[in-house]
């Protein structure tokens, strides 16, 4: 992708530049100009680190044992034919694929209800929304510490409210059957809003007439969310489920904070086994074959995403 | 006469009813949605004694922010000002000509960046850790401001690029092509025409750029350890080697969470276009 790009833009000018060269020449090349520096950096800042992961993963570096493993491809997939084999990291990827089922799945319910809820003009329901913009962009480390504060049963006011009303709950985070659930109701909270702005822009595009059509044919508010909006926010819904769980893939203050992966493992979601392995396990190469197979999985999220927006535009 | 009265009077009921119902539920969910964040904030006010107390009446305090003061979380605030900072200014500087250049000439290759810009805003911050880490030990830039100014660069640059290149295509090109009759070079009609008329969107790119930077905390994590650590970093370090102090951790939480709070309801109405940069039709 990137090849195609640096080998195509040249060309793209020559083919633009008039017979006559002169002043529009020079302006081609003013505009070549101001992108060439963006280019450059983003190739050092991206697609070298992004070969270097390639070849790292390629061996069994270890910063413990560096004068072996650098730079040794005797085995270059031992990696990956490891990572098969290898549990913790097929339990990893399945914590992965049910916090991300369900975090997605009740943002998208969420936001779809508090949208369709406060979508209506007048100035307090505008402060609303505006209000509930504060989870989404907190730093994640302090969401993580408000969470931290209300699952600690010590300091937490929602365990001290059940022990007084007589129902005291163990601490979620450190319950191996509720751990998961409590990292994804954090991070509902924080990204439910991202959600619900999507799908309130895309509520105020939704034209009169086919709701007034619907109504007049004698529609309830049921059938009329039902056979008219739904339709209508279908494709919105998909980009922001799209987005959202690519963004759960990338979990990380969270788990670090509440649950530090654990009870067991039943919180180790990909992206924090490959940061186990390198920096607490010192296995570079292993973490970065975790990481190509997570950029892999990421890429083709990505490519589903453009298509999906494509298609949009090309029905409009 | 009076009857049609009447329907009016219940119609006006019913409006009066829904409207009851649906401000009642908001409320209801502002509280419920606001509760946590509230909490921490109540809790950097409370003394040492009271910090758990469930009272809503008591006497704050600022002593959580006064001990704030002393050690390292000063240091810690000032490097995460400083290289938020300067990540924002350098990712402008490179990527406001690039995303300038973008819009002006026709690419066949311009889908091709969006693909590329998408890639590094959806990557695992991990795939970006990684190498730099490794590369970083050679480099002598690990626990440094610069070396966390590059990194930032991977998520900002592509976000500039691609936020501003919109922003350029809404400012109308006879403008500066008039510029250029009068004898302008392009890039002195950028910036005397172009430039100014995008300004807004130029600020909204910065602002989430700056915040973008400072909410991290992986890279930080990571590339430094004490004499580049920035404020979400110390913040967890008052939890692990420092014994569970709560109220400063809810002070110190507050402090680092306040600028992002005030810049976003700035830029409340770029935000779904930044979160979403690449991805969604231009």
């Amino acid at each position: 992708m990137d090849r195609s790009l640096t080998d195509r833009a040249p060309a793209q000018y020559a083919a633009a530049r008039p017979v006559a060269g002169g002043w529009a020449a020079q302006r081609q090349r003013a505009f070549l100009y101001g992108l060439i520096p963006a280019l450059v950096v983003l190739t050092a800042i991206t697609l070298a680190p992004g070969i270097y992961l390639l070849v790292t993963s390629l061996t069994p570096l270890s910063l413990v044992r560096p004068a072996e493993t650098a730079w040794n491809f005797s085995k270059p997939w031992g990696n990956f034919t490891e990572l098969i084999a290898d549990q913790r990291f097929t339990n990893s990827v399945g914590v992965q694929v049910r916090l991300s089922v369900v975090t997605v799945g009740l943002q998208l319910l969420v936001g779809l209800v508090v949208a369709l809820l406060l979508n209506a003009r007048s100035p307090f329901l505008e402060a609303v929304r505006t209000t509930f913009l504060i989870p989404m962009v907190l730093p994640p480390i302090v969401v993580a510490i408000i969470w931290k504060v209300l699952y600690t049963p010590d300091i937490s006011p929602v365990h001290r409210l059940l022990i007084w009303a007589g129902l005291p709950v163990s601490s979620l985070i450190t319950n191996p059957r509720a751990a998961l659930w409590a990292i994804a109701i954090a991070d509902i909270w924080e990204w439910f809003p991202f959600t619900m702005l999507m799908i309130l822009a895309a509520l105020q595009m939704i034209p009169e007439e086919p709701l007034e059509a619907a109504r007049i044919d004698g529609a309830g508010p049921w059938q009329l969310f039902r056979f008219v909006i739904l339709p209508l926010l279908q494709p919105t819904l998909l980009v922001a489920a799209l987005f959202r769980l690519i963004d759960s893939i990338k979990a990380f203050p969270l788990i670090y904070i509440l649950t530090n992966g654990g009870p067991g493992m039943v919180t180790e979601v990909t992206n924090y086994y490959a940061f186990i392995q390198a920096f607490n396990f010192s296995y570079w190469g292993y973490a970065s074959a975790i990481t190509v197979l997570m950029v892999a999985g990421v890429f083709f999220l990505s490519w589903a995403i453009t298509r999906v927006v494509r298609t949009e535009v090309d029905v409009e | 006469m009076s009857s049609r009265g009447e329907d009016a009077k219940g119609r006006q009921r019913a409006h009066t009813r829904r409207k009851v119902v649906l401000y009642g539920g908001a409320i209801l969910l502002l509280v419920v949605v606001m509760f946590p964040f509230l909490w921490l904030l109540q809790m950097s006010f409370r003394s040492n004694d009271d910090i758990l107390g469930l009272s809503v009446l008591f006497t704050p305090t600022l002593e959580h922010y006064r001990a704030l003061r002393v050690g390292q979380f000063p240091r810690s605030f000032a490097n995460s000002a400083l290289a938020s900072v300067a990540s924002t200014l350098l990712s402008l500087l490179i990527g406001v000509p690039a995303a300038y250049s973008l819009s002006r000439v026709e690419f066949r290759a311009r889908r091709q960046i969006a693909l590329w810009v998408l890639t590094t805003r959806m990557a695992p911050p991990i795939a970006f850790t990684i190498p730099f880490f490794l590369a970083y030990r050679h480099l002598d830039l690990l626990d440094t401001v610069p070396g966390l100014v590059i990194i930032y660069l991977t998520f900002n640059l592509a976000l500039v690029i691609w936020m501003m290149r919109t922003f350029f295509d809404s400012v109308p090109r006879a403008l500066e092509e008039a510029a250029w009759i009068d004898g302008s070079s392009v890039w002195g009609a950028f910036l005397r025409v172009t430039l100014p008329l995008a300004a807004p969107g130029l600020g909204a790119t910065a602002v989430l750029c700056f915040i973008f930077s400072w909410n991290d905390f992986f890279y930080a994590l990571i590339l430094t350890r004490t004499a580049a650590m920035t404020a979400p970093v110390a913040i967890v370090n008052f939890m692990q080697y420092e014994g569970w102090e709560w109220g400063k951790i809810a002070a110190g939480g507050t402090l680092v969470m306040l600028p992002v709070v005030v810049f976003s309801l700035i830029v409340r109405n770029y935000l779904v276009r930044g979160l979403t940069a690449g991805g969604l039709k231009e």
